[in-house]
């Protein structure tokens, strides 16, 4: 999925989905007339007050935790996913491995990490991570195991070795998957962390949106809302930018 | 003293296939001269491909013996190999994949610039040298795969059909284009094909081969191989013909080359 094909024509889709959003939100508010959906005006001039305030500190906090969550996901299923591709033998032993526990909701881990780990940033960075690991690991792996052998025999046949063909022919090859599983780890990623935030912590986005419900200030709530959508929102929008410089060949 | 650069005797190759032992070559012999060109030419499924993953170094469960440079080939990097396909990496440019070679051999940078640079130039590859193979033409594609190998410097250059999958036109301008560059560095060259036309527009040395299994039927000189402007003359015409007695099985058939 492409998000902007075409500059201009890309800036004037996006500009007329949010109004549509935003319309659309504003009909819901009038019709509901409930204090739990303010109107869209009303959460913008808030999400601008807040912004002042500290929801800004909380972002960043967010922000942090879930980089650090994605890096480190990627930093390790990445080259055991590539690993276990190019090693079938190896990948068959690992496979149940695999197969069994990646069904598991590892967010019911959240209270063994909170024991184990904390309440700061290190339980919440390695459930995010551990979830988005496996996402990035099969999908990997697969990409690898699929890889033409064409390919890695006739970089072989140029003297390659084992590192050669990781760098030149396996991690380029992956590459258009891996950020693939990037984008679908990311939408798992932010669920999982705003979930994590809104028990035993003080601070992140999913805190202040919680707190600012158990306040019954709606539309600092949707202030939350609002920015932490825009967070994912250029999370991805970096995503599918390196996405465009680093795999050019697979849109010619 | 070794007189054959390539010199290979009674090699034979067995695999297995669905539990079946099958003989895919048989008692092969042929030699070539140091700075010749070699075509080996059969049908499919003749050994033609066994053959040259063999001189390749990428074969090594055969009998007999096989000898490059008076050495048992080992794949090792005087030898160069161009498949039909899956030369070129899809994700690397031209000027990428040329190079890739050279970096895996570890030279210099100032090196790698100036051996790509001059290759590039020859092979009149500088306008695509930032272009993906995806954005380059059948014929186009060979050429750079021809100047991967060739940047190399290897002593032994080895095809398997390269140019199978062009369409007549671009086939004739790469075997011009070939021709070309053998003339300028004389390397020993063995390329396989199922063309008749391509063995005796380029084949100093032409070897017939026969199926099942696969063996050296004929060899046969060919003085005509190197001429430019050889597609238009008769003698071309018969030669083609001679040679497709041979691959028939030395039955004339209706080819009948005697005018």
């Amino acid at each position: 999925m492409r998000l902007m094909p075409n500059k201009q024509q890309g800036l004037f889709t996006f500009a007329y989905t949010v109004l549509g959003l935003f319309m659309g939100w504003w009909m819901l508010a009038l019709v509901l007339d409930s204090p739990a959906v303010p109107l869209p005006w009303d959460a913008v001039k808030s999400l601008g007050e807040s912004l002042r305030g500290d929801l800004l500190f909380h972002l960043g906090v967010s922000l942090y935790r879930v980089l650090v969550s994605l890096i480190l996901a990627t930093v390790l299923a990445v080259p055991l996913g590539i690993f276990l591709g190019k090693n079938p033998a190896l990948d068959n032993k690992a496979a149940p491995l695999v197969y069994l526990t990646y069904p598991i909701p590892k967010v019911v881990l959240m209270p063994v990490f909170l024991i184990l780990l904390g309440i700061g940033d290190a339980s919440k960075i390695v459930l995010i991570t551990l979830i988005t690991f496996y996402q990035i690991l099969v999908t990997t792996r697969d990409a690898a195991k699929n890889l033409e052998k064409g390919y890695v025999s006739s970089v072989k046949s140029l003297g390659a070795t084992s590192f050669d063909l990781y760098r030149h022919v396996y991690f380029p090859a992956c590459l258009p998957a891996i950020l693939t599983s990037l984008r679908l780890g990311l939408g798992t990623a932010l669920a999982v962390l705003f979930l994590a935030e809104t028990y035993a912590t003080q601070e992140g986005i999913g805190f202040f949106i919680m707190d600012s419900l158990s306040r019954m200030n709606y539309e600092e709530m949707f202030a939350g809302i609002i920015a932490m959508s825009l967070m994912g929102f250029f999370l991805y929008l970096l995503l599918d930018q390196g996405e465009k410089v680093l795999c050019v060949w697979t849109r010619l | 003293m070794i007189e054959n650069y390539l010199a290979v005797s009674s090699l034979g190759v067995d695999y297995w296939h669905q539990g079946k032992k099958v003989r895919a070559l048989d008692s092969v012999d042929l030699t070539l001269d140091r700075g010749k060109m070699g075509v080996v030419i059969g049908p499919s499924g003749c050994g033609k491909s066994t053959l040259m993953s063999v001189l390749a170094g990428l074969n090594t469960k055969y009998t007999g013996q096989v000898l490059i440079d008076g050495k048992t080939p080992t794949g090792g990097l005087e030898t160069a190999l161009i498949l039909q396909d899956f030369g070129l990496l899809p994700w690397k440019t031209v000027w990428e994949n040329i190079v890739l070679g050279l970096k895996i051999r570890k030279k210099n940078l100032s090196e790698i610039k100036g051996a790509a640079e001059i290759i590039l130039e020859k092979m009149n590859l500088i306008p695509l040298a930032k272009r993906y193979p995806a954005q380059l033409s059948g014929g186009q594609r060979q050429r750079v795969a021809i100047a991967r190998a060739l940047v190399l410097e290897p002593k032994l250059l080895l095809m398997d059909e390269p140019f199978s999958s062009l369409d007549a036109l671009a086939r004739e301008e790469i075997q011009d284009f070939l021709l070309e560059i053998w003339e300028e560095t004389k390397l020993t060259t063995m390329l396989i094909t199922h063309s008749i036309e391509e063995a005796v527009f380029l084949g100093q040395r032409i070897f017939v081969m026969s199926p099942c299994p696969g063996r050296i039927r004929k060899q046969v000189e060919n003085p005509l191989a190197g001429d430019h402007s050889l597609r238009g003359r008769v003698q071309f015409v018969e030669m083609c013909s001679l040679l497709r007695t041979y691959l028939h099985g030395g039955r004339r058939e209706t080819y009948e080359t005697d005018a």
